[in-house]
């Protein structure tokens, strides 16, 4: 056997690519198939939010907040309305928290889904998005009952929810999730002892815990990679301490235990939906807050778990109605600067299955 | 499209030789109209629609439409999401890389004129039709999918109304 | 350890390098010294009750008298969490880089630049990227900042 010399070569995996889940650029160096070294792009979604949240007042800035992360538009506005009651010491009502921890639970289990659509097809099995996306439309029917909007919802309001649930709300929502969790062992079987998807997925791109925790990496991925750290359960926000559910944990790190992790994730939230809505009180669904809301002067981070990681909105208030400074700070950004870190054994092939199973979305990058 | 182009101006010429031309109009109609070949290009939140569009409840496949990854292929593209200073550029370089006859469809309000980003941004193109020339756009934050189905049936509809002349040389 | 207590441990310890501040109104919040900063992220990280090894996030701000630069961390371990600043005045606006504490804090910094001005010293990477290549304009998040085509909304 002879060895040909070979030099490096570059190769761009552009803005526009069927793989990248919106406009995420890599520059790659490659020499024959493997992977010397990468080089993330970004910036081509800067739509310059934080700027316009400056000169919103601060329920104007909660329609804006929601385009930061359109897949959990919910979790977004949750953030900021959470970060707005710290400031001002609002007390939210329990009917209110109730029904965001619900919608909250939802949200989550609709974003897995469309990541178990997506990922399966950037991997090259088509059938998994059909399904994934059929069962989203159950849950995307239940938002629209309840705010008239599929996407980007605003529902949370500075000191509870916008709009009280119709009365098919609840037994269509035991529909759902009932339908939900019986399909889960169809997706299961699907995927799970085929032997492509084990060649593509078992071994590859493995995170240290080291490196996952010094790169500020969060959420599913940190689990997969054996910390047992989830925010709703080590430093508690809203009425989370009241439920009886289990943090999945795996050990591995690779792309493999990344997807088995989120449909572990599905049954957990089904767990906290079926708790909340049994415990459902009743009464006021927003305090009393004064259109004219002007928070006393002070700052504060206030993160949540969010269903790609830990999503934070730092707010400055000066004590007018405006903020002084909204910083929206997003998970993907850490796991978008940890890619050049997977090491250098790597071929073209296993990126696009690392950068599936890291969910990111390119909003959270740019904002 | 070559000698169809230039095919006109010779039937013209022979009595009769008109009914050449409507026929292969109404061909070619069908055989556009009913096959649009979509490029993969969502940026922002009107992706995730364009998606749902395509699955299980919508279903694109009805209209004949299709998604491929590559602008040589398509002779549609869809732009859903807000545009950027910085993707601009990206975006005409797709446009001109398609072949004629091409279409455009601006999805969202972030395309027709700069959507919640108007005010107050510095970093976002206020509408995309001073950078490609538009055929249809479609209203909304983010619009329906029963939207978008709709503006695509309008697109075939403009489709079928053109005439070979537009496309002679002169 | 509670928040009061955590407050309570950071003040004494330390040399006195972070003093408490009363605008935090969720975690406690400190103000650093520009010239110790280095100093006091390996002492945050090195601690054996606080271990403070998670980074979550860095923000520039500009009240319109000065610059601050704002840090939250997070021990993992230990289930704690901090902020502290810097305080920057308009025409020295500079930090070190904590890249060996937090090595996620590379893009952070770099933002940071980008977007107001604050210089990074020690730095290895430097350059533009969220802004478009051929940007001219200045710093954008900066309160002064203007150019021909920026649109305020008006008040209504």
């Amino acid at each position: 056997m002879v060895e040909l010399p070979t030099e490096e070569f570059v190769v761009n995996m552009g803005p526009q690519h069927p793989a990248t889940h919106g406009v995420a650029r890599l520059i790659l160096t490659l020499d024959g198939e493997k992977i010397v070294k990468i080089e993330p792009v970004i910036g081509y979604l800067h739509r310059a939010i934080e700027k316009v949240c400056e000169n919103r007042t601060y329920a104007q800035c909660i329609p804006i907040i929601d385009r930061f992360e359109y897949v959990t538009a919910m979790s977004c506005n949750y953030a900021f309305s959470l970060a707005a009651e710290k400031l001002a010491g609002i007390e939210v009502p329990e009917r209110a928290e109730y029904l965001r921890v619900i919608m909250l639970e939802l949200n989550r289990i609709a974003s897995h889904l469309l990541f178990y659509g997506v990922t399966a097809m950037d991997i090259g099995a088509v059938t998994p998005f059909l399904y994934g996306l059929r069962e989203r439309e159950l849950i995307v029917d239940l938002f629209e009952m309840t705010c008239g909007q599929r996407l980007t919802y605003s529902y949370n309001r500075i000191g509870g929810v916008s709009r009280d649930i119709p009365k098919e709300f609840i037994p269509q929502t035991h529909e759902a999730i009932k339908i939900i969790g019986a399909k889960l062992s169809d997706y299961e079987g699907l995927l799970n002892e085929n032997p492509i998807w084990l060649a593509r997925t078992r071994g590859i791109g493995v995170l240290p815990k080291e490196t996952a925790i010094a790169y500020g990496v969060s959420g599913p991925v940190l689990r997969a990679s054996g910390v047992q750290y989830d925010i709703r359960r080590n430093d508690p926000y809203s009425i989370y301490d009241r439920f009886d559910f289990d943090i999945p944990v795996r050990y591995h790190g690779d792309c493999y235990d990344r997807y088995l992790l989120r449909l572990d994730e599905i049954r957990q939230s089904i767990r906290i939906i079926t708790q909340a809505l049994d415990g459902l009180p009743g009464g006021e669904i927003r305090a009393k807050v004064s259109p004219n809301f002007k928070p006393p002067p002070g700052e504060v981070y206030s993160r949540i778990e969010n269903s790609r990681g830990e999503m934070g909105i730092y707010l400055v208030s000066d004590g007018t109605k405006k903020p002084l400074r909204v910083k929206a700070r997003g998970s993907s950004y850490n796991h978008f600067e940890v890619l050049p870190q997977f090491g250098t054994n790597l071929l073209v092939a296993d990126i696009v299955a690392i950068f599936a199973t890291l969910d990111i979305i390119v909003p959270e990058i740019d904002r | 499209m070559g000698l169809i182009k230039k095919l006109p101006y010779y039937s013209e010429k022979i009595p009769g030789g008109a009914i050449v031309t409507t026929v292969l109009e109404t061909v070619l109609h069908q055989a556009q109209a009913k096959s649009l070949w979509y490029l993969l290009f969502g940026t922002a939140c009107c992706a995730i629609e364009l998606m749902c569009t395509g699955a299980s409840r919508f279903d694109f496949d009805r209209l004949g439409m299709f998604y491929r990854a590559t602008p040589r292929q398509a002779d549609l593209i869809i732009v859903a999401g807000t545009i950027t200073k910085k993707m601009g550029p990206r975006l005409r370089r797709l446009y001109d890389q398609m072949a004629e006859p091409r279409y455009v469809i601006a999805m969202g309000g972030c395309t027709i004129s700069g959507g919640p980003f108007y005010y107050d941004s510095y970093a976002v193109e206020k509408g995309i039709d001073h950078i490609i020339p538009v055929d249809i756009y479609i209203p909304g934050c983010p619009p329906r999918p029963e939207s978008l189905l709709e503006g695509c049936i309008h697109l075939q509809e403009k489709i079928k109304k053109q005439k070979l002349s537009d496309w002679q040389e002169k | 350890m509670t928040k009061d207590e955590l407050k309570e441990y950071v003040s004494t310890h330390f040399d006195g390098k972070l003093t408490p501040l009363d605008t935090g109104r969720y975690d406690p919040m400190f103000q650093v010294k520009v010239e110790d900063l280095l100093e006091v992220a390996r002492a945050l990280k090195a601690d054996k009750n606080l271990q403070f090894d998670f980074l979550c996030n860095l923000a520039g701000v500009d009240t319109k008298e000065h610059f601050e630069a704002v840090y939250s961390i997070a021990s993992i371990s230990k289930n704690l969490r901090l902020d502290f600043k810097l305080i920057l005045p308009y025409d020295k606006a500079e930090v070190e880089s904590v890249q060996e504490v937090w090595p996620g804090i590379n893009w952070y910094e770099r933002e940071m630049w980008e977007l107001y001005g604050i210089n990074v010293l020690n730095h290895d990477n430097l350059k533009r990227f969220l802004l478009p290549d051929d940007w001219d304009q200045g710093y954008p998040m900066r309160k002064d900042w203007d150019a021909p085509d920026f649109k305020r909304m008006p008040e209504f």
